[in-house]
C-alpha cells in the first residue's frame, strides 16, 4: 500500500516539476509574431503596390499563410512564386493574370516645374520615397522608390511619370548563352591540358 | 634557388608572344582627342572637377576620387575640355558612361611637378598621399585602387610582384621589365618601405628570360652603386622564374606557386601576411614618386594577325582604340574580332572609339580563324576535363548545371564566387560550352538578387515605420479631440451656471464663423498678377487632368459595358465644358497680361532651329570642297540666328510677369 502512495506522490511531484519547467520555457522562449508570416513576407518584393489585392506585402503574406494562392504578386513574378512554392512545399503555379503581368521595373519621376505642391503623392507613397512640403516642389528619391505606381493616380495635375530604370555598367550582367545543340563539332584545342 | 610550388589544374594555350615582344616600346603621338571615363577602377567613380571649355594642362587633376575606394583622374595631355558626356566604355557591356573629353592642343604642356629623388626620405603618410593623389590602380586589369592595398590591417612578411603575364599574346609587362628594370626595383623599394620591409618575390614566367635577366642585372647594379655590397634590403628582392602555365598570374595561384600557402576561403592575401602588386603598378608608383607624374600613360600591346606593326606602345590614358590601331597599322578589313585584353579573359569590342583606360593591357586584332570561332556548342558529356583544369579546384561542370537551371543558391554552395573566370575550363571543354559566360551570368544574377533583397528590406522597414506613424498620428488626433471636447463642455457648463441667459452656443459659433468669412472676403488683399496667373494655370491643369482621368475611366467602362457608362459620360461632358472654360479664362488672362506662351514657344523653336543650322554648316565646313560659298551660307545662317535670339529676348523683356516656366500646353483627350 505504501508503495502505491509513494508512486502516486512521486508521479504527482514529477508532474508538478515538469509542468513548472514547461511553463517557464513557454514564457522564456516565447516566439513573437507568426514566424511563417515573416518568412513569407521576406520573400515578397516589398513593392507595396497592392496589385495582389491587399494593402501591402505583409497583409498578402498573412493571407498566404492562411491559405491564399501564391501567384498574385506581379512585381515578384515567377521568381517569387518559385521561392514561395519552395518555402511552403506546394506546387509553383503561373502568375495569375487577373492581378497584372510581370513588367520591367520602373520608378516614378515628377516633372518638377509642373508640380503644384499639393502633397497628395506623399500621402499615397507607401514607402516614404517622396520628398516635399505643402506648396513646395516635390521630388522622388530614386533609390527608395519601389515603382509601385500608387502616386500617379492621385496627382491632380498629372505630372508624375513612371520611367523604366536604366541599365548601368554596374547593374548590367551577362545573359545566359543560347541553348545547346548537338551537331557540327569543330576541331579545336591548341595545346594540352595540364594533368599535374 | 627558392622552392617553387605548383597549383591544381591550369592549361597550356599557345603563347603567341613573339609577335609583339621583339621591338622596343614605341611612344604613340598624342591623339587629337582623349576620352577619360570617370570610372576606370573598382569602387566609386570619380567626380569631374572641370567643365566644358576649361583649359587643362598635362597632369592636371580633372576627376576627384570619391571616398576610400576610388581613384583620381588626370589630364593626359594639355588642351580644352570639349565635353562632359556619355561615351562607350571599355566594358563587357559596351554601355555608355560618363566621360571627360579633351581636345588636345598638341603642346603637351605639363603642370608643375614635384619629383622626389630620394623616396627613402619621405614618411609613410607622405608616400601614401602621393600614391593616392597620382590615381594609381592595379594595372593588371582588375583595377583596384593601389593605396587601399598598401594599408593592410595585419603584418606583412612577403611582398609579391606579379609579373607572370600568363595570358597568351600579351607582352606589355615583358617589355616593361626589359626596358625599365631599374625603375621597377626602385618602385619595389618604395613599396617595401611602406609596408615594413618585407621580403619581395618577383614571379615571372620562365618564357621571359630577357626580362628575368634584366631584373637580376638591375638588382645587382643597384647594390654596386650604393655601397658596393649587398645591403639587407637588396638581398630581400628575389626574381623567381616560375614554370609557364596559365593562369599562374592569378593572384591566389601566384601566391601558392611562390609560397606554397593558400589564401583562406573568403579571405584576402593580407590575412596570411602577403601583399601582391602588379609589376605595371610598381612602375606607375615609381613615376608618381620619383618623377612626380600622375598615372596618365601605360604600355599596351597591339597584336594579332591583322596588326602589321604588332608591338608594345606607350599610350596616353583615354586614347581611342581607333587611333592606336591606326598607328600600329591594323588592317580592320582583316580583323574578324577586336578583343580588349587577352584571348582567355578579354572581351570583344565593337566601337573602335572606345577609349583605352588605366587597365587596358592589350588590343588583340585577330584575323579569321586566329581565335576559335564562336561555334554552336554541344551537350556536356560529363568528361570531367574541366575539373582537372580548374585552378581553383572548383567543380565547373556542377556550376554549369546550376547556372543553366538557374539554381543560384546551389551554385553559391559550390563556391561560384571563388571562380576567377580564367576560362581554363571552357578552353578544355570538348563540347565547347561557353562555361565562363554561364558563370558570369550566374554571378550577375546573384548580385542583382542580393541587391534587390537589400532594397526590399529597406522598403519593408520604411513601409512598417510609415504604418506605425499613421496609426500613432490617428491615435494622437483622437486623444486631442477628446480632450478638447471635454474642456469645451466644462467651460460651457461653467458659463451657463454663471450666466443662464446665454444664447445657444452653436448658433453663436456659426454667426462668428460667418462674420469672419465676410471680413475675409471684403479684406482679401488684391492678388498679384503672378499669383493670379499661377492659380489660373493650376486650375486649368487640374480640370484638364480630371477630364483625362474620367475619359480613361469612361473608355474602360465602355469596353466592359459597365452600367456606369452613362453617368461617366455625363461627367465627361461637364468636365469638358469646365476645362474649356478654365482654358479660356487662362487665355484671356494671358492676353490681358500681354503673354503668349505659344508665341514664346515658336520663338524658342526658331532660335534652336537657326542655331542647329549654323552648327551643321560649321561641321560640314571641315570636309567641304568649296569652303567659300559655305562660309557665306554660315554668315547668313548666323544672322538669322541673331535675329531670332533678339526677337525672343525682346519678347521675354516685355513679358516679365511670370518667371516660372509655362507647363506644356494641354493635350485634350
Ligand atoms: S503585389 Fe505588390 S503589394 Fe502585393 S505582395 Fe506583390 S509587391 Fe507586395
Ligand atoms: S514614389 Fe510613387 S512609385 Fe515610387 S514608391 Fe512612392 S508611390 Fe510608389
Ligand atoms: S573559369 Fe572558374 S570554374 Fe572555370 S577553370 Fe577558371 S576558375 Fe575554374
Ligand atoms: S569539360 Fe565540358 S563536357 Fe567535359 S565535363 Fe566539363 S563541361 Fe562537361
Amino acid at each position: 500500500m505504501q508503495t502505491l502512495y509513494l508512486a502516486v506522490v512521486m508521479l504527482a511531484l514529477l508532474a508538478v516539476i515538469f509542468g513548472a519547467i514547461l511553463g517557464f520555457a513557454a514564457i522564456r522562449f516565447k516566439v513573437d509574431g507568426d514566424p511563417i508570416v515573416d518568412q513569407i513576407d521576406n520573400l515578397l518584393p516589398q513593392t507595396q503596390c497592392g496589385q495582389c489585392g491587399h494593402p501591402g506585402c505583409r497583409p498578402y503574406a498573412e493571407a498566404i499563410a492562411s491559405g491564399e494562392a501564391i501567384n498574385r504578386c506581379p512585381p515578384g513574378g515567377e521568381t517569387t512564386i518559385k521561392a514561395l512554392a519552395d518555402l511552403l512545399d506546394v506546387e509553383a503555379i503561373p502568375l495569375d493574370a487577373e492581378h497584372g503581368s510581370e513588367a520591367i521595373r520602373t520608378i516614378a519621376y515628377i516633372r518638377e516645374d509642373e508640380c503644384i505642391g499639393c502633397t497628395k503623392c506623399i500621402q499615397a507613397c507607401p514607402v516614404d520615397a517622396i520628398l516635399g512640403a505643402a506648396k513646395q516642389m516635390h521630388t522622388v528619391i530614386i533609390d527608395e522608390c519601389t515603382g509601385c505606381d500608387l502616386c500617379v493616380e492621385p496627382c491632380p495635375v498629372d505630372c508624375i511619370d513612371m520611367i523604366p530604370v536604366d541599365v548601368t555598367p554596374i547593374s548590367w550582367h551577362w545573359q545566359q548563352p543560347e541553348h545547346l545543340i548537338a551537331t557540327s563539332m569543330l576541331p579545336h584545342n591548341h595545346g594540352t591540358p595540364d594533368h599535374a | 634557388m627558392r622552392k617553387i610550388w605548383n597549383f591544381h589544374g591550369g592549361v597550356h594555350p599557345n603563347e603567341n608572344k613573339t609577335q609583339s615582344n621583339q621591338l622596343p616600346i614605341l611612344a604613340m603621338p598624342t591623339p587629337k582627342q582623349l576620352v577619360l571615363p570617370l570610372s576606370q577602377h573598382i569602387g566609386k567613380s570619380a567626380k569631374a572637377i572641370v567643365m566644358a571649355g576649361d583649359y587643362v594642362l598635362k597632369g592636371q587633376l580633372i576627376g576627384c576620387a570619391q571616398g576610400f575606394v576610388s581613384a583620381n583622374i588626370h589630364a593626359p595631355s594639355s588642351g580644352y575640355v570639349s565635353e562632359l558626356g556619355q561615351r562607350t566604355l571599355p566594358h563587357q557591356s559596351a554601355l555608355a558612361g560618363a566621360c571627360i573629353v579633351i581636345d588636345t592642343d598638341g603642346k603637351d604642356q605639363w603642370i608643375g611637378l614635384t619629383p622626389v629623388s630620394d623616396p627613402a626620405s619621405l614618411s609613410k603618410p607622405d608616400l601614401l598621399n602621393l600614391i593616392e593623389a597620382a590615381g594609381i590602380i592595379g594595372m593588371g586589369g582588375a583595377g583596384f585602387p593601389s593605396v587601399v592595398k598598401l594599408q593592410p590591417k595585419s603584418d606583412i612578411n612577403t611582398l609579391i610582384i606579379n609579373a607572370a603575364e600568363c595570358e597568351p599574346y600579351i607582352t606589355a609587362d615583358d617589355r616593361l621589365m626589359r626596358e625599365y628594370a631599374d625603375q621597377i626595383i626602385i618602385g619595389i623599394e618604395i613599396l617595401q618601405q611602406l609596408i615594413g620591409q618585407p621580403i619581395c618575390l618577383i614571379g615571372v614566367e620562365d618564357n621571359k628570360p630577357e626580362a628575368i635577366a634584366a631584373l637580376n642585372d638591375a638588382i645587382d647594379q643597384r647594390l654596386d652603386q650604393k655601397t658596393g655590397q649587398k645591403s639587407v634590403q637588396h638581398r630581400n628582392i628575389e626574381v623567381c622564374p616560375i614554370p609557364t602555365k596559365y593562369p599562374s598570374g592569378g593572384e591566389k595561384q601566384l601566391i601558392e606557386i611562390l609560397t606554397g600557402q593558400q589564401v583562406p576561403y573568403k579571405g584576402i592575401p593580407a590575412d596570411i601576411g602577403i601583399v601582391c602588386h602588379n609589376v605595371g603598378t610598381v612602375k606607375a608608383i615609381f613615376d608618381a614618386i620619383v618623377l612626380g607624374q600622375p598615372l596618365i600613360k601605360r604600355i599596351t600591346t597591339v597584336t594579332g594577325k591583322a596588326a602589321l606593326n604588332a608591338g608594345n606602345y606607350e599610350v596616353l590614358i583615354g586614347t581611342p582604340v581607333a587611333d592606336l590601331l591606326n598607328f600600329a597599322k591594323v588592317d580592320l578589313t582583316q580583323t574578324s574580332r577586336l578583343v580588349m585584353g587577352g584571348p582567355m579573359m578579354g572581351f570583344t569590342i565593337q566601337d573602335t572609339q572606345t577609349p583605352l583606360v588605366k587597365g587596358s593591357n592589350c588590343i588583340l586584332a585577330a584575323a579569321d580563324l586566329e581565335l576559335a570561332p564562336v561555334a554552336d556548342h554541344h551537350s556536356c558529356i560529363r568528361c570531367g576535363q574541366c575539373e582537372v583544369a580548374c585552378p581553383v579546384d572548383l567543380l565547373p561542370q556542377q556550376l554549369f548545371w546550376f547556372a543553366k537551371a538557374e539554381e543560384f543558391d546551389k551554385a553559391q554552395d559550390h563556391n561560384l564566387s571563388d571562380c576567377i573566370e580564367c576560362g581554363a575550363c571552357a578552353w578544355v571543354c570538348p563540347s565547347q560550352i561557353p562555361l565562363v559566360q554561364y558563370y558570369r551570368y550566374a554571378k550577375g544574377r546573384v548580385k542583382s538578387i542580393n541587391s534587390e533583397a537589400h532594397l526590399a528590406e529597406l522598403a519593408r522597414q520604411r513601409f512598417e515605420t510609415r504604418e506605425q506613424r499613421l496609426v500613432d498620428e490617428k491615435l494622437a488626433k483622437e486623444e486631442k479631440r477628446k480632450l478638447r471636447a471635454a474642456a469645451a463642455a466644462a467651460s460651457q457648463a461653467a458659463k451657463r451656471t454663471a450666466n443662464p441667459t446665454l444664447e445657444d452656443p452653436i448658433a453663436a459659433a456659426l454667426a462668428r464663423v460667418n462674420k469672419k468669412k465676410q471680413e475675409q472676403l471684403t479684406a482679401a488683399a488684391p492678388k498679384s498678377p503672378e499669383q493670379e496667373y499661377k492659380e489660373l494655370k493650376t486650375a486649368a491643369a487640374i480640370t484638364r487632368t480630371k477630364l483625362k482621368k474620367t475619359s480613361t475611366a469612361l473608355a474602360n467602362a465602355k469596353a466592359l459595358e459597365h452600367e456606369q457608362t452613362a453617368s461617366l459620360q455625363h461627367t465627361v461632358d461637364q468636365l469638358t465644358v469646365k476645362a474649356e472654360a478654365a482654358q479660356a479664362q487662362l487665355k484671356a488672362y494671358e492676353a490681358k497680361l500681354g503673354l503668349d506662351p505659344e508665341k514664346e514657344k515658336t520663338l524658342q523653336i526658331t532660335v534652336a532651329k537657326t542655331n542647329a543650322a549654323v552648327r551643321k554648316l560649321e561641321k560640314s565646313l571641315t570636309t567641304a570642297a568649296d569652303p567659300q560659298t559655305l562660309e557665306k551660307d554660315i554668315i547668313t545662317a548666323k544672322t538669322a540666328h541673331q535675329i531670332a535670339t533678339q526677337a525672343l529676348a525682346k519678347y521675354q523683356d516685355s513679358a516679365t510677369v511670370v518667371p516660372v516656366p509655362v507647363p506644356a500646353p494641354a493635350q485634350e483627350s
